[in-house]
């Protein structure tokens, strides 16, 4: 109640200026946790990039800096893969380099003298706190705002996302969960809203996504699929045609300006699922109209029946032919693997044999997810009860990812924004229900007004109030174990995150005989030495696992690298490794090497050597 | 040639014409040798004619013994060349009996016949034989694919036929079983399965000379055996036909059910009443899909893992759990699984299905229930985590408070 004597009047906020204030406060509160419980690693040992392949990334970054970007677009390696070399600019994913390069710049032009590494160090950080600024709008769109915060503070920490967006970890896919999102959060607005800027934001997302991360095809799968569901559910409207043909066509084209997608989106097995949904899309406008100009229905009828199966023999019959002519070409390895799991196992044992490519346990699914397992069933359930088109993508998406999740150890990464939103679902409902019962008390007084809508659940929930005194303190209960359980969350995340995901793999560390910490440099001494002490043109062969890490910090010439794109030229490299001594001699000869690298690490019980390989 | 000798050789011959020749009667040698020591004593009591003879031919009885003696022995060593030669042709033929008998062409081998076809026959044999080496005992043992490797030798060795028209003669395919022969396990020298031996045609000792096959080579299954096979034998086993997973006949009639069905399956969705339009089945089916995934099912089938174990200590105790992260078993993951979609439900169930009900102590009975449940099923799987992963998770306190 406002008193004209109150001192304090100026200061006192509205109840809408209140809520702003605080959805503000925590929004920026979740920012910075999300950025902070990333930097375990920088503060343990330095500021330097973690593992193998962001050496990769972190040395076309250089190279795009110091060059600029037409030399790095059309960059031939001659450095990697001796004698083959590799075509840079037509094998990466520019979206990660572009983005550090522009971030690097904008310092500059700050004048914030920072050394190129330190913004590839803390480029991913930066990117998982814009992601949960955009789970926030992703909530908001689909529930309410309390779900949008929910999310946020989820996806914070949650340790699936945090195992690949660590300080230093200058991968791909720091940047790409961030794209994912904003592509999806964007096409949902555009199917809600039906405007054609949304769709076109929504193509701009896309875009973004491809330059990124291979994984878009992922999207481009998903998509299509939601709309074909949309379409069978009877849910087809003229918000959701905008929307999936802006998206499409313009994403479509901005896709092929990467070279290392090229024209895969009219060519390749994977990308035919949406341009056959947007054939569809056509036939069901068609028809639509149709129905519009006629007012027979029975005559309707009939015609769609034709319709419909002329359509879909019509569309059955292109993709045979081209299929049978091979200018679509079937499924790579790679993607195949996700539908039929026991194929690369039996077929190319190169893809099974990656540490990332496991099936998962449902151990790390505890690890990583810890209590939204439990959350996610009953968010799911929320859904049903209300479901509209932004919900039912969610569904969908979450199912997706899980299973895909439970096919690969790193898709649980892909998974995580899913859960984190119909978790968040599940929370912020059961708080809202919650505190509703908790504050009817004060409505009770009220029930002869005429306030809005909460005044008829108030009411019943005060005519209960009567009949069961517990349930006020019920609901304390419950809101209690509800904050307890989230903080459990919280110190698990934490902890998982010091201790298991922090570690740059490029320095180990190990307990000594007392308990005291020993930090082991091997590895960038070894490169230093090799940088300081071979000639520049000395060319050093290795299994593949260490290449990148050469040529970066060693800067010498490599026989094979992580890019793995010619397993003949591994296979020899490994027959070199396993022969006896003076058949390995000849192949190495034959390859023109000067040093081979070996890591053994018997004496300190390090298990991933070479020996164990 | 020495008695001995004779008597060694010819009781082998016995054994061997005994079993093939069986069509053959009043072998001449046969009744004279079941023991060969017998021979003289026959000749010179049993045969009162011959003396009879010799004395009415004015033979010298010694001579007369001498040349019956000598026309014997050439018989014999003619008899035991030409059944030599004949037995080898005999054997081939056995072998392929016993093959077009045989389901798929593996013949099973036990004791007896080892000594017929591999151990008695002087070298070179006019065949190979490539054995896979068995035990029924193990087949549970998922970790040794015993049958699913067996199913691959039985694909190698059809395809192998019919890809030579079933002229074969050179390679036969076989299979031998613990509990029936475990002689011939001992003299092969095998102790671990699986096992795979090639006996070449002039492999003498079987334990020694015989080829066997990489434990490592075993992960490819059929094609690593054809390649074993034409590596060792310069013989081409060629393609291996695998029968596919849906005939033509049952492929041409699914496809000829969905041309037919979809007009009318197209018309009744744009009329909006099918199945698929109920929320709740896709409720149920999206509950089950999360319910799969999470329990590591997806694990399970690539990686082939069974439901449960059997305790090595003792067994008739069965392991459920898995202790060591990364790895699961099969009712484990249910069981996780189902913990998980309970709790989900419950708290779905608690917030919407329970306001409807209208009886108070009911709601209350049903929502301490539901808490209960609740609470009973995080901290099983919280506990369980635990001690599967070993992992002690803690907060962070400040030093200071210690």
């Amino acid at each position: 109640n406002s008193s004209t004597s109150d001192p304090l009047k100026p200061f006192k906020l509205k109840t809408k200026q209140q809520e702003l204030l605080i959805r503000v406060s925590i929004l920026c509160l979740v920012y910075i946790l999300a950025f902070i419980t990333r930097l375990f690693s920088v503060l343990r040992y330095e500021s330097m990039i973690h593992e193998f392949d962001p050496y990769f990334n972190y040395r076309t970054t250089l190279y795009l800096t110091q060059h600029g970007f037409y030399d790095f677009w059309n960059w031939f390696d001659y450095e990697s893969w001796y004698p083959l070399g590799r075509i840079v600019g037509g094998t990466l994913y520019p979206g990660l380099m572009v983005t550090a390069a522009l971030i690097y710049r904008l310092l500059h032009f700050l004048r914030f003298a920072v050394h190129i590494r330190e913004v590839c160090v803390l480029t991913a950080p930066f990117f998982a706190s814009n992601t949960t600024l955009v789970a926030y709008f992703f909530g908001k769109e689909i529930w309410d705002s309390g779900a949008g915060l929910v999310a946020a503070i989820l996806i914070a920490v949650c340790p699936g996302y945090i195992s690949r967006s660590v300080a230093g970890s200058y991968d791909n896919e720091g940047v790409a969960i961030f794209a994912l999102l904003f592509t999806f959060y964007l096409f949902v607005k555009a199917v809600n809203k039906g405007s054609l800027a949304w769709g076109l934001a929504s193509a701009f997302g896309y875009f973004y996504m491809v330059s990124a991360w291979g994984g878009y095809v992922f999207i481009i799968n998903l998509i299509p699929l939601y709309v074909l569901v949309l379409l069978i559910t009877g849910r087809y409207s003229m918000r959701l045609y905008v929307a999936y043909n802006c998206m499409y066509i313009l994403g479509m084209l901005l896709a092929m300006q990467i070279r290392f997608v090229g024209f895969q989106h009219v060519q390749s097995g994977e990308h035919m699922a949406a341009m056959g949904v947007f054939f569809l899309m056509q036939v069901f406008y068609f028809l639509d109209w149709v129905k519009h100009m006629l007012s027979d229905t029975k005559l309707f009828q009939e015609f769609l029946r034709i319709t419909v199966t002329c359509a879909v023999a019509a569309g059955g019959i292109a993709l045979g032919v081209g299929m049978a002519s091979g200018y679509i070409s079937p499924w790579t390895g790679r993607f195949y693997s996700l539908l039929d799991p026991t194929y690369a196992k039996d077929h190319i044992p190169i893809i099974a044999s990656v540490s990332e490519h496991q099936p998962t346990a449902w151990s790390s699914f505890m690890f990583d997810f810890h209590i939204l397992l439990f959350l996610f069933p009953a968010g799911l359930y929320f859904c049903f009860k209300r479901l509209s088109d932004a919900t039912i993508f969610i569904v969908m998406y979450g199912l997706t990812s899980m299973y895909f999740a439970g096919v690969m150890v790193r898709l649980i990464l892909v998974a995580t924004p899913a859960v984190c939103l119909i978790s968040a679902i599940a929370v912020s409902a059961t708080v809202k229900n919650l505190t509703v019962l908790l504050r009817s008390k004060n409505k009770v007084a009220q029930i002869g007004s005429t306030k809005g809508t909460s005044s008829a659940k108030a009411s019943s929930k005060a005519s209960l109030d009567q009949s069961q005194p517990f349930q006020k303190n019920g609901a304390m209960a419950l809101l209690f174990g509800a904050f307890y359980l989230l903080s459990r969350y919280a110190t698990h995340c934490t902890w998982v995150t010091s201790e298991a995901y922090s570690s740059p793999s490029i320095v180990l560390a190990a307990r000594g005989a007392h308990g005291n910490r020993v930090i082991f440099d091997d590895y960038r001494e070894a490169y230093f030495w090799l940088r300081q002490n071979t000639p520049p043109d000395a060319k050093v062969m290795s299994w593949w696992d260490y290449g990148y890490q050469i040529t970066a910090m060693g800067n010498r010439t490599v026989i094979v690298d992580n890019n793995t794109w010619n397993n003949t030229h591994i296979a020899t490299v490994g027959r070199a490794m396993s022969s006896y001594e003076d058949e390995a001699y000849e192949i190495i000869r034959s390859l023109d090497v000067d040093y081979v690298l070996v890591v053994f690490g018997g004496v300190t019980g390090y298990s991933s050597d070479d020996i164990n390989k | 040639m020495d008695l001995n000798d004779l008597s060694s050789d010819t009781t082998s011959l016995s054994w061997n014409s005994r079993s093939s020749l069986s069509t053959r009667q009043s072998h001449p040698v046969q009744t004279n040798v079941k023991t060969g020591e017998k021979l003289r004593p026959n000749l010179f009591v049993a045969n009162p004619q011959i003396r009879k003879l010799s004395k009415e031919m004015a033979i010298p009885s010694s001579s007369a013994y001498l040349f019956l003696l000598s026309f014997f022995t050439l018989s014999l060593f003619l008899a035991i060349s030409t059944a030599e030669s004949e037995s080898e042709l005999e054997l081939v033929a056995d072998l392929r009996a016993l093959q077009s008998e045989s389901k798929s062409g593996v013949i099973h081998l036990d004791d007896r016949t080892i000594a017929k076809f591999l151990t008695s026959p002087k070298t070179p044999r006019p065949y190979s034989i490539l054995i896979f080496f068995d035990a029924t005992q193990l087949h549970d043992k998922t970790e040794l694919h015993l049958r699913e490797l067996r199913q691959e030798f039985t694909l190698v060795a059809s395809s192998f036929i019919t890809n030579h028209n079933n002229s074969n003669t050179k390679l036969f395919f076989a299979d031998i079983e613990f509990r029936e022969s475990q002689s011939s396990f001992h003299l092969f020298g095998v102790n671990s399965l699986p096992h795979i031996r090639l006996v070449g045609p002039t492999a003498k000792s079987l334990k020694d000379e015989s080829e066997q096959m990489d434990q490592g080579d075993f992960s490819r299954l059929a094609e690593s055996m054809a390649e074993f096979v034409e590596s060792r034998t310069k013989l081409t086993v060629g393609p291996i036909h695998r029968p596919p997973i849906l005939s033509k006949t049952q492929m041409g009639l699914i496809v000829a059910l969905l041309l037919i069905s979809s007009p009318f399956i197209a018309k009744k969705i744009f009329a909006g009443e099918t199945l698929l339009h109920e929320p709740k089945i896709w409720l149920c089916g999206a509950v089950f899909i999360y319910f799969f995934s999470v329990s590591g099912a997806m694990h399970n089938i690539i990686r082939k893992m069974p439901m449960f174990l059997v305790d090595r200590n003792d067994p008739n105790k069965l392991i459920f759990f898995y202790q060591g992260s990364g790895m699961q078993l099969g009712a484990e993951g249910f069981a996780v699984g189902f913990l998980y979609t309970i709790v989900g439900l419950l708290l779905a169930f608690v917030t919407h299905l329970l306001v409807y009900v209208k009886n108070a102590k009911a709601k209350r009975v049903a929502m301490v229930f539901a808490i209960c449940v609740s609470f009973w099923a995080v901290q099983k799987v919280i506990f369980l985590d635990n001690w599967k992963t070993g992992y002690g998770i803690h907060g962070f306190w400040p030093s200071s408070w210690n």
